[in-house]
């Protein structure tokens, strides 16, 4: 079993032969190219679970490091492809191939009427593989190249129905915006590289583990720290859709809704989040990057998962969700919260796929994307029904759900960091316990308006004027001022979905007929997410009473000896967690809140989690309090007095979306367009152009002179001189040749009689 | 003996020779001319024999002339026939008269 470590590589392998395969031969074959997603991924799946077994019951392993190394530069400049495993990789392998796998399943009925059905699968297993390039990468510019294959392939997936300019939009939007962030990171990685130059030996000045050491070894100074680890975080903040640079990922719904699931809530997005943790013992040098880390991640959760409230598409709804949840990921990794964080992202993975292939299933039967176009699916659709319910319970963090261990651990990790003395541990607490009144209610809420009432649907809602001038007027906007595309944009707001309607409308059936549920291969991977969301959460609970749980499964040897510099290293606080566990006193859904106030804590890890009533009573309130006012509001199902839609100024507030959409359109794109694009144009018509021309037109003027003074009179001239030359010689020369043979034997006597008269004359 | 005088007397056919290739027109003529030259030589080698040879190897200067005579015989038959063909086929012997060897 240990050997199955090395053949890791292999789980990120097979979906790239899944990919060229469906890509080369999928159109031939008879299920169009998705038995070979579905096969590879498959075995993908099993290795990881192998892995995912083995290094969990081993606890804490040293990591498995292997890689080939290429100096193409010389002087020691090294470059590396290789792979590390141990807990933490072997936990994404499971979370994305279990995920994808799904996915695939799934896809194959949601996608059945697509004419590019085997292209979308050879992006899924592309998607794959890149997702786990960067998982198993063992150095930061290999973790670079998968970053950017995921962005690629997030770019390819949003644009996937790119026949509706919207669509394209998205795709434009979600590319760029991340890619502003993906120069952070190439920065950020060189920045961190160049202190390690003179660290490493065999100049492998990009491996993680080496890096890793070296901070936790305090080899690095802080400046290079804080630089490179918060250029770092720029590149999370837009692949990991934290504040302000989260406007690409609502937008990104415009791709298919399996894509939704797994790549913009599963797992492309938390790829910031495992970034920051596989680089944890450098984030955990300095107490600046932590603070930043910890204030974006609370924005994010809160104001992200506010304006879920004031959405009508489900998928918008769940998409806000996505950005509150990966705010908590970032805030808890930002508190110290190393373990709460990255399990948050693991269960989040199920639970978030889950409502996202439930929402996708309704789409598929109601064809629209608006909850106002459902209502009473609960009779239609009786598996989508409960399986929605058990992953908004999750979300919510109904006790022992998978969410409710990850959140509490969160919130738990937020006080411990507090007692460090940190403000913004008790931010990420109270502002957590605050958003998560805020998810439960926006999952109570669309919860009853897709469930309960009766069916609203069977009316094409397309371009319903009613719907756009209401949310424009919500907004504040009048919208016959704005822009096109800010109109286009308000109006999807809360009005109609583009997104999956043209697609679906190639089914063939009419708008009027009863919603259904959805066949075997959308169900069955909804029944299995939802089984897991139930049972993934316990390996990290204090329910799970075995010796490796999910903190000795994800943490590294180095987390295990680590602490926090900046804090006062008591030395001898190791002890303190377990001698509390073994007092049996304290109970959390959390870490042990071991000793005294005012006590501080700088080990990484927090210990074995164990019951914390005082935060779960505070969670529970909450989510009560959430849960009786989202059914006092919508408990009939009732949206045309949609509380939400009438909170005067906040509700326009939450639907312009803080105005980030309309500061980065007037800031970015309309300046871009109007201004840069003319300077560009400018610049490449006059001034690039011309130069162009101009040095073509000198190049050839140039050649013509050469050509008339150098080829035609020097050396044409000399050639034709030498034959005329040559010509008006041999002409007088030949007289010489007379025929007269006395004429010759007179030259001879002549000659010899000079001859003769020149030796002696040289004598 | 001196061998002057039979030196003068070389020295004076063979300019005599060499007039007569230069200046007679008869081909015939330019042919005994040639003859003359080389009998100038024989003398020369006659003459220098006893000057500058002594002993058993005296006689060489006599055996290079009657090698001279020798070959001075075959030429003269390849050049009476040659010059028996001009005159067959131009009825002239004038050397002036061959010149096709020209430019």
């Amino acid at each position: 079993m240990e050997a199955l470590l090395d053949y890791a590589w292999l789980v990120v392998m097979l979906p790239l032969a899944a990919a060229v395969l469906t890509a080369a031969f999928g159109r031939l074959m008879p299920l169009r190219g998705s038995e070979f997603g579905i096969a590879l991924v498959g075995v993908a799946w099993i290795l990881s679970a192998l892995i995912a077994w083995q290094t969990f019951t081993s606890g804490t392993i040293d990591p498995v490091e292997h890689s080939l190394a290429w100096s193409p530069l010389g002087g020691g400049f090294v470059l590396e492809i290789g792979m590390l495993v141990d807990g933490l990789t072997s936990m994404m392998f499971l979370l994305v191939t279990t995920v994808s796998l799904l996915v695939h399943i799934y896809s194959r009925e949601y996608m059945a009427h697509e004419p590019r059905f085997t292209y979308f699968f050879a992006m899924l297993g592309l998607f794959t593989f890149s997702m786990l390039v960067l998982v198993i990468a063992n150095n930061t510019l290999q973790a670079l190249i998968g970053w950017e294959l995921v962005g690629l392939c997030s770019f390819l997936l949003i644009g996937f129905y790119w026949e509706e300019k919207s669509n394209q939009d998205a795709a434009n939007k979600a590319f760029l915006v991340t890619k502003f962030g993906d120069v952070g990171l190439i920065v950020g990685v060189i920045v961190l590289s160049i202190p390690m130059f003179s660290i490493v030996e065999d100049g492998r000045a990009f491996n993680i583990l080496a890096l890793n050491e070296a901070a936790a070894a305090g080899e690095i100074a802080n400046s290079s720290i804080v630089l490179g680890m918060l250029l770092i975080f720029l590149a999370c903040v837009s692949k990991s859709g934290q504040m302000p640079l989260h406007v690409w990922l609502p937008d990104a719904m415009a791709g298919p809704t399996p894509v939704s699931a797994l790549i913009h809530a599963a797992t492309m997005v938390t790829a910031g989040v495992f970034l920051l943790a596989r680089l944890y013992p450098v984030m955990a040098q300095s107490a600046t990057v932590m603070m930043v880390i910890a204030v974006v991640g609370v924005i994010t959760l809160f104001f992200g998962g506010l304006v879920a409230l004031v959405q009508d598409d489900i998928k918008k709804v769940l998409a806000y969700s996505t950005v509150s949840q990966l705010g908590y990921m970032v805030a808890a990794l930002g508190v110290g919260g190393y373990t709460a964080g990255i399990f948050h992202l693991f269960t989040h993975g199920f639970f978030k796929a889950l409502l996202f292939l439930g929402s996708g299933s309704l789409i598929h039967a109601v064809h629209s994307n608006n909850m106002s176009d459902m209502g009473g699916m609960r009779k239609y659709m009786p598996h989508t029904f409960w399986t929605f319910i058990v992953g908004s319970l999750a979300l919510a963090g109904f006790p022992m759900t998978a969410g409710f261990f990850s959140k509490d651990e969160i919130l738990v990790s937020g006080q411990i960091w507090a007692s460090n003395g940190f403000v913004t541990g008790d931010l990420v607490f109270w502002v957590g316990l605050a958003a998560a009144f805020v998810t439960t209610f926006y999952m109570a809420r669309a919860c009853f308006l897709i469930f309960a009432g009766e069916y609203r649907g069977g009316h094409d809602t397309h371009g319903d004027p009613d719907v756009k001038h209401q949310a424009a007027q919500a907004a504040g906007v009048d919208p016959e001022v704005v822009g096109h595309g800010e109109a286009e944009e308000l109006a999807a707001v809360s009005a109609v979905g583009h997104d999956d309607h043209g697609h679906d409308d190639a089914h063939g059936h009419g708008g009027h007929h009863e919603p259904h549920e959805s066949g075997p291969q959308m169900v069955v991977p909804l029944v299995i997410l939802a089984v897991l969301s139930l049972l993934v959460g316990y390996i990290g609970s204090p329910v799970w009473t075995a010796e490796n749980s999910f903190e000795t499964w994800t943490a590294t040897p180095i987390l295990e000896e680590a602490t926090y510099p900046f804090l006062d290293d008591g030395g001898d606080h190791g002890g303190d967690g377990e001698q509390a566990l073994q007092g049996g006193g304290l109970l959390a859904a959390g870490p042990v809140l071991a000793a005294a106030e005012g006590e501080l804590h700088p080990e990484v890890l927090h210990g074995p989690p164990s019951w914390h009533f005082d935060v779960l009573g505070l969670a529970m309130a909450a989510f009560l309090a959430a849960l009786a006012l989202a059914y006092l509001f919508y408990g009939r199902g009732r949206r045309d007095e949609d509380p939400t839609m009438q909170m005067g100024p906040f509700t326009r507030v939450l639907v312009a979306k803080y105005g980030l959409d309309t500061l980065g359109y007037k800031a970015i794109v309309v300046p871009v367009r109007d201004k840069l694009s003319g300077w560009a144009t400018y610049t490449s018509n006059e001034v690039i152009d011309k130069t162009v021309a101009g040095t073509g037109l000198a190049v050839m003027r140039a050649a013509t002179t050469t050509y008339h003074v150098v080829d035609q009179r020097v050396i044409d001239g000399g050639v034709n001189g030498a034959a005329f030359s040559a010509a008006w010689w041999s002409d007088r020369l030949k007289r010489l040749q007379s025929g007269d043979v006395q004429r010759y034997a007179g030259a001879i006597v002549a000659g010899t009689i000079v001859l003769v008269l020149a030796f002696a004359a040289a004598r | 003996m001196s061998p002057l005088g039979p030196l003068l007397l070389a020295t004076l056919l063979f300019c005599v020779g060499v007039y007569g290739i230069i200046a007679r027109r008869n081909a015939v003529l330019v042919l005994m001319s040639v003859e003359l030259m080389l009998n100038a030589v024989n003398i020369n080698l006659v003459a220098f024999q006893n000057l500058v040879w002594v002993g058993e190897e005296a006689v060489s200067g006599q055996m290079f002339a009657l090698f001279i005579i020798a070959v001075a015989a075959a030429e003269v038959g390849v050049g009476l026939a040659i010059i028996f063909n001009m005159f067959r086929n131009r009825a002239s012997v004038n050397v002036d008269d061959v010149d096709l060897m020209r430019w």
